[in-house]
């Protein structure tokens, strides 16, 4: 298996960009595959909180920091590493990738990079996607929709739809399904992984006393996560499976 | 402990035992796709034997706006509303907490669809059977069209719950036509309750009427012929939820294979 890379990015905020990167860190866990994670939202680090033991906390601006993401990708015996880019920086991380060359080498085989484009509701979310084309040649590109509020992404006006999504062609969509406000903000108050909390546990593994309703919403909505992710066969492109 | 003392009881577990599992709880969840079939009633005689038989129960009314169920067992039964995120876990929190006393619902017929679209989206049923409790539907039928196609509909949702086929005689009248029209349900056991005549039927409205008091110590100022009326009509129903105890009681028993 290639080295991994998943960058999950957008430049607006409050899309939801690191919910999507606690999701696929609980799918990945849930597969076995063995994952790295890093967030770039320096120095607080949101996905810190939550999956701690696995995740970094960097600036990819800076040099140092990129060291510690790209030339460890070879040596680190775990494959995968999820790159939870900070609101604003999706254009700037994929430059710097360009700048280091890491785009040079996902083209020459040496690695495998995966981009989870997470849209939001607004037109400025959909320029984004013009913005990033260039950097996805070699690239499997996702745009993730994610439904937190029930925002249609304009397709209920097919010129304004097609005027943005037209302008890549991704390797597929992945449907991220709305969770239940109150769920979402008990998982928050837990600062746990979703799957932690499906299992009723604290962060340290103790038997916690959440409701089973909240964790039944929080259960049905990463299954319909891992259909999604199952349907764009994403560990099948992580182990280079045909 | 001194080697060769033992300390335990003759009620105690020996070493071996396996741990022990908490009492059997039963969750009667009394439905229907439409209102006014009778379903609050049910629920509310369904309290009522629990009371007759000196047995505790905790309720849940889930018609939040005309609460019929609730104000007859305050203290008893919750009124909740499961469009809200807040009704639904203090309704089935509750329900899942294994404490062997029974545990009855009157689904509002708006909220059918939504509660049994929740509980299947958040596996209800297999939680319950983990901890030892058991749903059983108390599915009404009424004559409309939609309703032998909404119990199949159920059934094949819920194929392990046990469900009974409940016809109210008096809300939902069939008619002479009435086994014709119940065959073409589910198989399901099914639950009688019988249709009460006018006047004793209005000796049931007062929210202060205690039908299990009543059984026990019937008020004097009512009529004899309603005190007779009501008392027939309630005698053979709780024979049925008498009988639907006891042929649970006897499948479970282990001790008889």
């Amino acid at each position: 298996m290639k080295p991994a890379v998943i960058l999950v990015g957008a430049d607006k905020g409050g899309v939801g960009k690191t919910t999507v990167s606690r999701a696929l860190l609980d799918y990945l866990a849930a597969n076995n595959i063995l994952t790295r994670a890093f967030d770039t939202e320096f120095p607080r680090g949101t996905l810190k909180r939550f999956h701690g033991p696995i995740t970094e906390v960097v600036d990819i601006g800076e040099t140092s920091d990129q060291m510690r993401i790209l030339d460890t990708l070879n040596s680190a015996q775990i494959k995968v590493s999820v790159i939870d880019t900070r609101a604003g920086a999706l254009g700037a991380t994929l430059r710097a990738l360009r700048d280091v060359g890491f785009l040079e080498a996902v083209k020459a085989g040496e690695f495998s990079f995966t981009l989870l484009h997470v849209l939001g509701s607004s037109i400025a979310s959909l320029d984004e996607i013009a913005e990033t084309a260039p950097f996805i040649d070699d690239a499997n590109y996702f745009l993730v929709k994610n439904h937190i509020n029930a925002t249609t992404f304009f397709e209920w006006d097919p010129v304004t739809n097609r005027k943005y999504f037209d302008r890549v062609n991704p390797a597929g969509e992945i449907i991220v399904p709305k969770l239940d406000e109150m769920a979402y903000e008990q998982v928050e108050i837990a600062g746990v992984p979703f799957s932690t909390f499906v299992a009723n546990k604290t962060a340290e593994g103790d038997p916690a006393n959440s409701s089973f309703v909240l964790r039944g919403y929080v259960r049905t909505w990463q299954a319909k996560i891992a259909e999604e992710l199952r349907r764009v066969r994403l560990l099948d492109i992580l182990a280079q499976r045909d | 402990m001194l080697p060769g003392r033992d300390w335990r009881g003759p009620g105690d577990p020996p070493d071996n035992a396996e741990p022990a599992r908490p009492p059997r709880s039963y969750v009667y969840i009394c439905c229907a796709p439409h209102g006014r079939v009778g379903v609050s009633t049910t629920a509310r005689l369904l309290s009522d034997y629990f009371i007759a038989s000196r047995r505790g129960f905790v309720g849940f009314d889930a018609d939040p706006h005309e609460p019929d169920y609730a104000p007859r067992f305050s203290g008893r039964v919750r009124n909740v509303d499961l469009s809200s995120t807040q009704g639904q876990i203090a309704m089935i929190d509750r329900l899942l907490v294994p404490d062997g006393e029974a545990k009855i619902v009157d689904l509002w017929s708006r909220s059918y669809d939504r509660f049994f679209t929740l509980i299947q989206d958040i596996g209800f049923v297999e939680e319950a059977r983990g901890k030892n409790i058991e749903p059983v539907i108390l599915f009404h039928a009424d004559p409309s069209q939609a309703s032998p196609s909404a119990a199949y509909t159920l059934a094949n949702a819920l194929p392990t719950v046990e469900t009974l086929l409940t016809y109210n005689e008096g809300a939902a009248p069939f008619g002479e036509q009435l086994q014709d029209r119940l065959a073409v349900y589910p198989p399901h056991r099914r639950l009688k309750i019988g249709a009460l005549d006018t006047l004793v039927g209005r000796a049931l409205e007062p929210v202060d009427l205690s039908l299990s008091y009543f059984l026990l110590d019937p008020p004097l100022d009512m009529s004899l012929v309603v005190r007779a009326g009501l008392k027939s009509w309630l005698i053979p129903i709780f024979a049925q939820f008498r009988a639907f105890e006891m042929r649970r009681a006897l499948e479970e028993a282990t001790w008889l294979l």
